[in-house]
C-alpha cells in the first residue's frame, strides 16, 4: 500500500445530459458524427499528431462516463485517443457500462475525416470547437508553406475561449461571450469547492493544473451561465436534438414507421446541393432556411406515404410535428463545451387551409420565433437549473432515474414526426477552409431525422433513420430537384442486399 | 459520377440500383465516401438472454429444494450435486458479467457462496457449520485474495477501494455471529473479524483520504 495515489477529478452529468446514457439503446446509441471532406486522402499519421495536440487542449475528452449512486459522472482519465480506419457503422455505440473508453473517437476513410462523439458528452457546438480545431492542426502539418503565421495566445487558447472568439454568429451559430471565460472559472471554482473541500492538493504540479482544468471545462454548462447584457436576437442556429420537454398530449402525431435495419446501424443518406440557391427558395417564401427545409421534410414524408395505405393514416393523423435544438450560448454566453441547448417542437396540422410548403414554413417560423426569444428561453434554462438542484430529483437512485428518464424519452417520442438539427455555415481557419470541401453532420436516430450543415458554398443534409425504407429521403429529392437544384446522394449500405449488390 | 434517371439525382459510390428508388444507375462509377461494413450481429444481447435464463434456472433450482426435508432418503448426496452444479453455474454467470470489474465480482462471490452455503446449511437440517465455518473462511480468504489481486493487476486505488471496504464489512459479520452466540467454535470467526478491523483501520488511515474521496464520488447527490 505505498504506491503514490492518484485522486481523479470527476464532475457529475448534468441532468439534460442524463438523458443520454439514460436512453441509449442498441438502435439509438445516442453518437453523433461530424466529418470533413478534404480535397486529398487523409494521412493517419499526420491526423494522429494533430488529434494528440488538439486533446491537450480539450481537457473535457478527457473524460470517461461512470455510474455512481445517484448520478453518473465523467471522470478524468489518462486515456489516449487513436486515429482509426473506418471499420465500424456510422455512429455505432461509443459508451458501454463498465468499459472505460472515450466518449469519442476520429475516423478516416478515404477523403473524410469524422468525429464521433457520445452525446452526454459536448453537442454540436461543442464536438464543431474539436473537430474545427482538429482540422486546424492538420492543416497546418500537411500545409505548412500555406499556414500564415499566428499569436501564440491564438495558438493556445481553446476556440470559443475569450483569446480567441467564434466566428461571428451569422457564421456558425455560437456566441460565447468576451467576458466569459473568467466568470466560468469563478462559478465552477465554488461548485466544485465543497466536494473537494476536505483536501485539496497544492497546486504546484503539473497534473494538478490539468485536472483544475478538467474540471472547469467539465463543468455542466447550464451552470457556467452568466446573464447576457444584450443578448443577442438573431434567428436561431441549431444542434443535434434530445427530445425533451414534455407537452400535454391533443391530437395524435403521425409518426413514420418501417423496417429496421437487420444489425440496427443507423440507416444514412446524404444530401449535397450548392447552398445559393436552396438559400434562394427559402428567402422566395420569406422564411428562414431551417423551417423551410423542415416544411419539405413534413411534404416529403407526406408524398412518400401517398400510397393507398399511407394516405389512409396521413388521413387519420394530419399533424406532423418537429423537434429543433437551438444553441443556447448564443442567448446565455458560455464557453463550455457540454451540451447546452434547450429543444423547440414545432407542429403543422394538414388540411385546414393553405398546405403548401412555402406557408406551412411560415407558420412554423411563427411558432418557431415565439420560443426562440431570449425570454422564453430563459424560462426553459430557469427550468433547467430548477430541475438540475431539485432535491427530490437528486435522491433518486441512478437506475431509477434512468428507467423514468426513459418512460419521459418515450413519451415525448410519440409526439414527434421527425426532428431536425442545423448547424449553419461553418467557417475554418486557414489553410483549413481552402483544403476542405463539404462538411457533413449526422446522429443515430430513433425517428426520421435530418442534419444540416454547410461550408463551401456546399449545403448537406444528411438523413437518418433506423428504418431500411428510404421513401422519404427520394421525395425530399425529389422537391429538391424539382425546383432545380442540383442534388447528389451518398449512402451508407445498410441492408442485406445492398451489402451483397456490392461484390457483385 | 453515376445518375439516376429516375430520380434526377447524382449517385456517388459504385451502387448499381439507386439508393433511393432501386432503378439501375446510368455512367461510371466514382469511389463512395463509406466503407461497406458487413452485418454484424451483437453477442451482448445473447450473452444478456443466456445470463439471465441462466440466473431463472439457478433461482428455481434453489427454490426446488424446499420441496424435499432433510430426512428424505438419498436425497443428501442428489442434494448436494445439485447444489453444487447450481452453484458452479451462478459463479460462471457473475463471473462472465462482471469480468470487467475484479473487485465488484469477489463481493458477488462473497455474497453468493456465503448465502448458497447457508441455505444448504438449513437444507440439511442446521448444523451451523456455515455460519461457524464457511462464512468467515470465506470472508477472509476474499480479503486476502482481494489485496493480492489489487496488487497483481495493478489496479487503480479508486476502482477497489470501494469494494474492498464493502468485502471488510462483509468480514466483520462473523463477529456479530459470535456476540450473538451463534457459533460454538470461535477461531475461525475470531481470524476473520481480527483480519477486517486491522484491515479497516489501515484503509482508514492509510487511505482515509481516498476512500473519502471514492465515496463522495460515487454517492454525490
Amino acid at each position: 500500500m505505498s504506491r503514490p495515489v492518484r485522486r481523479r477529478h470527476w464532475v457529475r452529468l448534468d441532468n439534460a445530459s442524463n438523458i443520454f446514457p439514460a436512453t441509449r439503446s442498441d438502435r439509438d446509441p445516442k453518437v453523433f458524427r461530424m466529418s470533413a471532406e478534404l480535397d486529398h486522402e487523409v494521412d493517419p499519421a499526420l491526423l494522429q499528431e494533430a488529434l494528440e495536440e488538439t486533446f491537450e487542449r480539450f481537457p473535457l475528452y478527457h473524460a470517461v462516463l461512470r455510474r455512481g449512486v445517484f448520478w453518473y459522472y465523467l471522470q478524468d482519465s489518462d486515456l489516449h485517443p487513436v486515429v482509426e480506419e473506418e471499420t465500424l457503422p456510422s455512429c455505432a455505440a461509443i459508451y458501454q457500462p463498465d468499459r472505460r473508453t472515450l466518449l469519442f473517437r476520429v475516423v478516416h476513410h478515404r477523403r473524410r475525416i469524422s468525429l464521433e462523439t457520445f452525446h452526454a458528452l459536448s453537442d454540436g457546438t461543442g464536438a464543431l470547437w474539436f473537430l474545427t480545431d482538429l482540422l486546424a492542426g492538420y492543416s497546418r502539418r500537411r500545409f505548412p508553406e500555406e499556414t500564415p503565421p499566428r499569436t501564440a495566445a491564438e495558438a493556445e487558447a481553446r476556440p470559443g475561449a475569450a483569446e480567441r472568439p467564434d466566428p461571428p454568429l451569422a457564421a456558425i451559430g455560437t456566441h460565447p461571450g468576451a467576458q466569459a471565460a473568467e466568470e466560468v472559472h469563478e462559478l465552477t471554482t465554488d461548485s466544485f469547492a465543497h466536494y473537494f473541500r476536505r483536501r485539496r492538493r497544492p497546486p504546484d504540479s503539473e497534473q494538478t493544473a490539468h485536472q483544475e482544468e478538467f474540471s472547469r471545462e467539465a463543468a455542466p454548462a447550464v451552470l457556467t451561465v452568466q446573464e447576457a447584457d444584450e443578448p443577442p436576437t438573431e434567428d436561431a442556429p441549431l444542434e443535434p436534438s434530445a427530445p425533451r420537454s414534455p407537452h400535454p398530449a391533443r391530437h395524435r402525431i403521425h409518426r413514420v414507421r418501417g423496417t429496421r435495419t437487420p444489425d440496427h446501424r443507423t440507416r444514412i443518406i446524404e444530401l449535397t446541393m450548392p447552398a445559393r440557391p436552396v438559400l434562394g427558395l427559402a428567402k422566395a417564401e420569406g422564411v428562414a432556411l431551417t423551417m423551410y427545409l423542415t416544411a419539405l421534410f413534413f411534404e416529403a414524408i407526406r408524398r412518400s406515404e401517398a400510397a393507398p395505405k399511407g394516405a389512409r393514416r396521413a388521413q387519420e393523423a394530419p399533424t406532423m410535428a418537429a423537434s429543433v435544438p437551438v444553441n443556447l450560448r448564443q442567448f446565455f454566453p458560455s464557453t463550455s463545451a457540454r451540451n447546452f441547448f434547450a429543444t423547440i417542437r414545432v407542429e403543422h396540422t394538414y388540411g385546414h387551409g393553405d398546405d403548401s410548403p412555402g406557408a406551412v414554413a411560415r407558420g412554423l417560423q411563427e411558432r418557431f420565433s415565439a420560443e426562440a426569444t431570449p425570454e422564453a428561453l430563459e424560462q426553459k434554462l430557469q427550468k433547467l437549473i430548477r430541475v438540475e438542484r431539485m432535491p427530490l430529483a437528486r435522491i433518486v437512485p441512478r437506475p431509477v432515474k434512468d428507467r423514468l428518464l426513459s418512460v419521459i424519452n418515450y413519451a415525448n417520442n410519440r409526439r414527434l414526426t421527425v426532428a431536425i438539427s442545423n448547424l449553419g455555415r461553418v467557417t475554418l481557419p486557414e489553410p483549413a477552409e481552402s483544403h476542405v470541401g463539404r462538411m457533413l453532420f449526422h446522429v443515430s436516430a430513433v425517428r426520421p431525422q435530418f442534419c444540416a450543415i454547410s461550408h463551401d458554398g456546399l449545403l448537406t443534409l444528411s438523413f437518418t433513420a433506423p428504418f431500411v425504407q428510404t421513401a422519404h429521403v427520394r421525395e425530399y429529392a425529389a422537391l429538391l430537384t424539382e425546383a432545380g437544384i442540383e442534388v447528389t446522394v451518398s449512402a451508407a449500405r445498410v441492408s442485406e442486399d445492398e451489402l451483397l449488390e456490392f461484390g457483385t | 459520377m453515376r445518375r439516376c434517371p429516375d430520380c434526377a439525382v447524382q449517385v456517388e459510390g459504385d451502387w448499381i440500383r439507386c439508393p433511393l428508388c432501386g432503378a439501375t444507375l446510368v455512367g461510371e462509377p466514382v469511389p463512395g465516401p463509406y466503407p461497406a461494413v458487413p452485418l454484424r450481429f451483437s453477442r451482448r444481447r445473447v450473452l444478456r438472454v443466456l445470463a439471465l435464463s441462466s440466473l431463472g434456472v439457478i433461482v428455481l433450482s434453489y427454490v426446488a429444494q424446499l420441496l424435499f426435508g432433510p430426512d428424505d432418503d438419498g436425497i443428501g448426496a442428489l442434494r448436494s450435486v445439485w447444489l453444487g452444479i447450481a452453484t458452479t453455474w451462478l459463479v460462471v454467470v457473475m463471473a462472465v458479467s462482471k469480468r470487467r470489474n475484479l473487485a465488484k465480482f469477489i463481493v458477488y462471490l462473497v455474497v453468493a457462496a456465503s448465502g448458497v452455503c447457508v441455505y444448504w446449511d438449513y437444507l440439511s437440517g442446521w448444523d451451523g457449520w456455515s455460519l461457524t465455518f464457511v462464512v468467515p473462511i470465506v470472508c477472509a480468504a476474499s480479503i486476502i485474495g482481494l489485496l493480492i489481486t489489487a496488487r497483481v493487476v495493478r489496479m487503480e486505488l479508486g476502482d477497489y477501494v470501494v469494494y474492498s471496504g464493502l468485502t471488510v464489512l462483509l468480514g466483520l459479520t462473523p463477529i456479530v455471529f459470535l456476540a450473538l452466540g451463534w457459533v460454538d467454535t470461535v477461531i475461525p470467526s475470531a481470524i476473520c473479524g481480527g483480519l477486517s478491523l486491522v484491515v479497516v483501520v489501515l484503509l482508514l488511515t492509510v487511505r482515509g483520504g481516498a476512500v473519502r474521496h471514492e465515496l463522495a464520488t460515487r454517492l454525490h447527490l
